[in-house]
């Protein structure tokens, strides 16, 4: 028998995460979906309002980089804490402390996002339906780490939980998730035939109905590479912002010459990351804006620690939270 | 095997390290500026240039489905032309091939190869007793300080005039001056002797036309010239994938190679397809008249016919080498080409895959790659290195009975 090939423990935890618990960081269904909560959002209906709990995740991931940024990703201690959840106090790291520490305003702004993302949808008259207590993550982090083993075994669980919804069209919040949707899983699983869209895309297509900002100042956005490139969307975002009534600014690299924002290093080369993402950030903040406009959750949090650790003032905004504004005032 | 656990604990330190070096930053942050607004400006002038990258996109790939017979023809092509062709399955194959044709005891002066990096010609050559000298300026930087390249086509990118100049003044014996024409004319006042001193020349190659056996070399400094010219014995090494079927074929592949490397037009385009020969008196033909008597070319394949087998990763074969996508990586653009072995970033930890190592000395390289796209947007092949990756993650991860 060959031996398996030994990797870095941040891999394969991730791995079992996913396979076993249907969420990269073995969250719970409560923290997944407590966001919805008197929404009261039918479970079953022709547009699905997907999440992948995806930026539910951000305010954990945060907190464990800010950990592992002084620890060693790749040491036994890191496998202690990507598995919290199942190892518990072995090592004096209690998951539910590390869980506990994060912060609640990042917590509620993040979980706020999808809140807000429900509310803009049926404000333009989408009919959503969402499934919180079965919802799993779509799998791209198996996709993207190289699991397709795992994947394949994996992505009939996700073809289930949207063909059980009925749904004729998802949205997805995360562009990592529409690419799952529309380009990966129906290659390697028997995946309902569904419309997949992002929710730029579903905004774009009613934008005439959003409510105009009084914002004075431009902003600047920073194109996702999953939106720009993989899936061809950046023209849409220029033309919800003309609609709402708000001035732009382009970054020197933008549209499908965008920069990443290092999110995809964060877990194996944190350092990496952080100076990627601060790149970035100098480039967005260099424009003159003082917002800039983000439409993927990884990248959100990304800039998010990159404007720290570049000491810029600009702030890093989710489209759905700037669209948002106009309902509030 | 090695393992990927183990080994990406110094690759991340020395990524982390480099990451933090400010030469590295500051040559790097001056080259990615320099190198976008040159392109832009090359392909304002020459607006041509994408449809010509299209139509040598198809040249490459239909050649890569025929390299068996590009590969036999050229080869014949090459010995009618009263040269010397060689084969190399693999790199102990192609430095006993040089040694057979080299011997030892000899002095060599050598152009800048990716593939003479790959097969480590210098240091093999040296350790048969050979005296080389690199005469590419950025090689010879790295050759007195024992480094290597940190990109393909500016090897020494990552050095500053005032650090050249303390290399130079410890290597010379004499102050040089950080002022970079004087550093470039002392390494020509040194290396004018080596190339008429020489026994051996050696290059690389761009491109090579099957039909007339010319291989074509691209170059400003002028030293593949000298190194193609002044010795009585020329060696070509190329790799496989460079073969086209025809010279026009060639030339196109040449001008969107040089066009994409932000060059509008190079300063040399060499071309050569035997030894140097004369038929001035008598009409009677003699070889060796002011160029090399002797031409060989060894065809090295170390792991490229293995990829070109690969449905996924045979696209990579296509890579014309102009650098364009290093200068678009997030990844790179902070760490230059520690993100790399002997070939840098996301195309590099392909080739890595194949022809340095396989997956196990790839790994650490193939988890770096941001998969964002951007050189697949900058790459006049459309080479797609995030699909490639994502594959050759997937064989990292799987055991190997999982295959």
């Amino acid at each position: 028998m060959v031996a398996k090939r030994e990797i870095p423990p941040v891999l394969e935890i991730l791995c079992e995460n996913i396979v076993k618990s249907n969420n990269p960081l073995a969250l719970n269904e409560k923290d997944l979906s407590s966001w919805a909560k008197g929404l009261n959002l039918p479970l079953k209906g022709d547009t699905l309002f997907y999440t992948g709990g995806e930026y539910q995740l951000l305010p954990y991931i945060d907190s464990l980089v800010k950990t592992i940024t002084y620890i060693n990703p790749n040491g036994n201690f890191f496998s202690l804490v990507m598995g919290a959840r199942k190892i518990v106090n072995m090592t004096g790291i209690h998951a539910e402390k590390i869980y506990a520490s994060i912060l609640a305003k990042d917590k509620k702004r993040y979980n706020l996002i999808n809140y807000k993302a429900v509310y803009i949808l049926q404000k333009l008259g989408y009919d959503l339906c969402y499934n919180g207590k079965e919802e799993i993550y779509s799998g791209a982090l198996l996709h993207e780490l190289g699991f397709w083993k795992e994947l394949k075994s994996y992505a009939p669980k996700v073809a289930d939980y949207v063909r059980k919804t009925e749904a004729k069209t998802v949205v997805c919040i995360s562009p990592h998730a529409a690419e799952m949707f529309k380009l990966i899983l129906p290659q390697i699983t028997d995946f309902p035939d569904v419309k997949v869209r992002t929710f730029v895309e579903m905004v774009c297509e009613r934008k005439e109905l959003l409510p105009k900002l009084n914002y004075n100042k431009p902003v600047v956005i920073h194109d996702s590479c999953r939106l720009a490139r993989e899936l061809g969307i950046h023209e849409e975002i220029r033309q919800i912002l003309d609609s709402l009534g708000v001035k732009y600014i382009e970054a020197l690299r933008n549209r499908e010459w965008t920069t990443c924002c290092g999110g995809p290093s964060k877990m194996l080369f944190p350092d990496i990351s952080k100076i990627v993402s601060g790149r970035r950030v100098t480039e967005l903040a260099d424009t003159g804006a003082d917002t800039a406009l983000i439409s993927c959750p990884y990248c959100l949090s990304a800039l998010e620690s990159g404007k720290h650790y570049e000491s810029r003032n600009i702030e890093m905004e989710d489209l759905i939270e700037f669209i948002y504004r106009g309902y509030e005032s | 095997m090695s393992s990927f656990k183990k080994d990406i604990d110094d690759y991340t330190k020395n990524l982390n390290d480099a990451s933090k070096d400010k030469n590295i930053s500051t040559a790097l942050t001056r080259a990615v500026s320099t190198y976008r607004e040159t392109v832009a400006a090359t392909m304002k002038k020459y607006p041509h240039t994408p449809e010509l990258a299209k139509e040598v996109r198809e040249i490459k790939t239909e050649a890569l489905k025929n390299n068996d017979k590009l590969l036999k023809q050229a080869m014949e092509t090459i010995e009618s032309n009263k040269g010397k062709a060689y084969f190399a399955k693999d790199q102990e194959e192609a430095i006993k091939i040089a040694h057979g044709i080299i011997g030892t005891g000899k002095v060599i002066v050598k152009g800048k190869s990716m593939l003479g990096e790959e097969l480590q010609l210098r240091h093999n050559l040296e350790k048969l007793g050979n005296e080389v000298w690199e005469t590419d300026l950025g090689e010879f930087i790295l050759q007195l300080t024992n480094d290597r390249p940190m990109h393909i086509l500016s090897p020494a990118i990552h050095i500053p005039r005032e650090q050249v100049a303390e290399i130079f003044s410890k290597f010379f014996k004499k102050k040089i001056e950080p002022d970079i024409a004087e550093e470039v004319a002392v390494v020509r006042e040194f290396l004018r002797e080596k190339y008429f001193k020489a026994d051996v020349g050696i290059s690389g190659a761009n491109v090579v036309a099957a039909d007339t056996g010319q291989i074509v070399i691209i170059e400003n400094e002028g030293n593949v010239r000298l190194c193609t010219g002044a010795p009585p014995v020329h060696i070509a090494f190329v790799g496989i994938e460079k073969l086209v079927p025809t010279f026009l074929d060639a030339m196109k592949v040449a001008e969107v190679n040089w066009r994409y490397a932000q060059y509008p037009a190079p300063s040399y385009v060499n071309i050569i397809s035997g030894p140097s020969k004369t038929g001035d008196i008598e009409k009677v033909t003699t070889y060796g008249a002011h160029g090399p008597r002797e031409f060989h070319v060894v065809f090295v394949d170390n792991g490229r016919s293995d990829m070109l087998k690969d449905e996924t990763c045979n696209q990579a074969l296509n890579c014309l080498r102009c650098g364009g996508c290093m200068y678009e990586c997030p990844v790179f653009q902070v760490t230059a080409g520690h993100y790399g072995r002997t070939y840098l970033s996301g195309i590099g930890s392909v080739w890595t895959s194949f022809v340095d190592g396989g997956v196990d000395e790839a790994a650490s390289m193939l988890y770096t790659c941001l998969r964002c796209g951007r050189c697949v947007e900058r790459c006049p092949m459309k080479i797609d290195v995030p699909t490639m990756v994502g594959e050759l993650r997937s064989r990292v991860v799987s055991s190997d009975d999982d295959k």
